[in-house]
């Protein structure tokens, strides 16, 4: 009895060993780990950060939509180094929507969001994925997250055309609300008014050839929003 | 080794049965807790048509003390169920001095729920403590009625202190992708909803945005009247808990938790709300009997 009780309590001890050696390595690992995703998101950041330019930016006249004005929000005309094409006039437009308000009191979005990324597909619908400042500093209320939402809808359909709706995600994920209350689950939609590109019968008349009659197809891209690739 | 394979079957029985017993025996527990809380009507069924209105909680305990007058039954109307937002963990807004919106919604759901039954509503509270039940669970009660009007307090972080604003939902686009996406067989084959005449439960609101929207303008009339600083209009927005009522849903957001005193406000606001309320359901009903649908 005495030999047996011996050799469980060796077993144990040698398990307990097995057991503090794999939890050292494993805390070594999980540190690793944790730094490798810091790097790799400080490397994204310092990617993004920077404001967005191309070599067919030409300076236009913008209507940016900012706080004011009985429904909330109010347009303002700025100067902005704009490119054709509709992915990065987009972002642009987003980066200064959060950079550039007129006044402190004006501001729609909060100061630290980052744009990570920003797609249009070939149907018009826009996709934008801002950084998780969004949802965390926007402040909770109808008010407050109806507005950060219609600027951002408003600026983009003030200022790229061809755009038909958008999806706002964050940090790449499809949340449920901005920050308790507007739902973010569906699509916004953009210029209303302009015809929708998806019909209940798929489409039979022949695709018409570029020299063809000015009419657009409803769902052909204008010329500033051409399929992006990314 | 008979005996072996015995006792691992009944180890084995009893694993697999345990569970079951305790999530039947929560669930009764659950089922027992909600009979006994007069204001948590999930499981209440849908109250008859030309029922008198609710009696208020402890009525019936007053037997000795003198009764204080009773307001006569008024006809019957819709149950206006009360939302007070958030609750739990999530706290919605926040003031400064530590205010909280759900605790500061569910102070002014209570007093407007006394207030609307004074005047003879009937009314339910989505919550009546610190919990915080799922949007669904939230849209349901409204929808175990068959004639709901559900109203959806808040508090916001912004906007002119005192100042309240009605909103009605103004649904986003579900994604249906083109035909050049999705191929042809896909948009050729029609939605569920259109083949069984069934709702969405996640587009329940879609039929009654018109309605609303209606609501939404009376209620803004009335408090436009009654607080300082409120705009002429309701407003639309993508708001997520209105998204699954079936039936003519608003939210009502008073401004603003930053304020100097939030709960003195809160508790201010609960009378002149619930007669706000009070005016324009009645008028709504006025304008849209039944159902409301569109």
């Amino acid at each position: 009895m005495t030999r047996n009780w011996k050799i469980v309590l060796a077993i144990l001890a040698a398990c307990v060993v097995v057991g503090l050696i794999s939890l050292r390595g494993l805390h070594r690992r999980m540190a690793r780990l944790a730094k490798a995703e810091v790097t790799e998101e400080q490397a994204r950041h310092e990617v993004l950060a920077p404001p967005v330019s191309t070599p067919t930016d030409v300076p236009v006249k913008a209507q940016m939509f900012w706080a004011g004005g009985p429904d909330g929000l109010a347009p303002v005309e700025i100067e902005l180094p704009l490119s054709a094409d509709a992915q990065e006039r987009s972002r642009q437009l987003l980066q200064a929507l959060i950079a550039n308000p007129p006044t402190p009191d004006q501001r729609t979005l909060p100061a630290d969001v980052e744009i990570l990324g920003f797609y249009i597909l070939p149907d018009g619908t826009a996709i934008a994925d801002f950084s998780d400042a969004l949802s965390n500093e926007t402040p909770s209320g109808i008010l407050s997250e109806r507005l950060a939402v219609n600027s951002i809808v408003r600026t983009l359909e003030s200022n790229v055309p061809g755009l038909r709706r958008l999806k706002i995600l964050i940090h790449g994920q499809e949340v449920d609300t901005l920050a308790g209350n507007v739902d973010l689950t569906g699509f916004f939609d953009l210029n209303p008014s302009v015809p929708q590109p998806i019909s209940p019968t798929p489409p039979v008349a022949p695709r018409p050839s570029p020299s063809a009659a000015p009419t657009k197809a409803p769902h052909a891209p204008s010329a500033g929003t051409a399929p992006s690739k990314h | 080794m008979r005996n072996i394979l015995g006792v691992v079957a009944l180890a084995l029985g009893i694993s697999v049965y345990a569970p079951f017993a305790v999530a039947q025996a929560s669930t009764q527990q659950e089922q027992q807790g909600n009979s006994q809380q007069p204001s948590a009507p999930a499981a209440a069924a849908p109250p008859a048509q030309g029922a008198p209105p609710t009696a208020p909680p402890g009525a019936g305990q007053q037997n000795a003390a003198p009764a204080p007058p009773v307001p006569a039954p008024a006809p019957a109307g819709p149950v206006i169920v009360l939302n007070p937002a958030h609750g739990g963990t999530d706290s919605g807004a926040r003031g400064q001095n530590g205010a909280a919106e759900k605790d500061l919604v569910l102070r002014m759901a209570r007093g407007a729920k006394a207030e609307l039954e004074r005047q003879g509503f009937r009314v339910i509270l989505t919550r009546n403590d610190d919990s915080n039940p799922s949007y669904d669970d939230r849209a349901a009660m409204a929808n175990g009625y068959r004639d709901a009007i559900f109203i959806s307090l808040h508090i916001a972080s912004t906007g002119t202190v005192g100042s309240v604003r009605a909103y009605y939902d103004q649904m986003s686009s579900p994604y249906v992708p083109p035909p050049d996406v999705a191929g042809a067989a896909a948009v050729a084959k029609p939605a569920l909803s259109v083949v069984s005449g069934l709702t969405s439960w996640n587009d329940a609101q879609r039929s009654y945005l018109n309605a609303s929207h209606r609501l939404a303008d009376l209620i803004q009339i009335e408090v436009a009247q009654k607080f300082n600083g409120s705009g002429d209009t309701s407003l639309g927005a993508a708001i997520r808990g209105l998204r699954s009522v079936a039936g003519p849903a608003v939210a009502i957001e008073l401004s603003s938790v930053s304020g100097p005193d939030p709960d003195t406000l809160a508790n201010a606001t609960a009378a002149p709300l619930a007669d706000a309320i009070a005016q324009a359901v009645t008028a709504f009903r006025a304008v849209t009997p039944g159902g409301a649908k569109q």
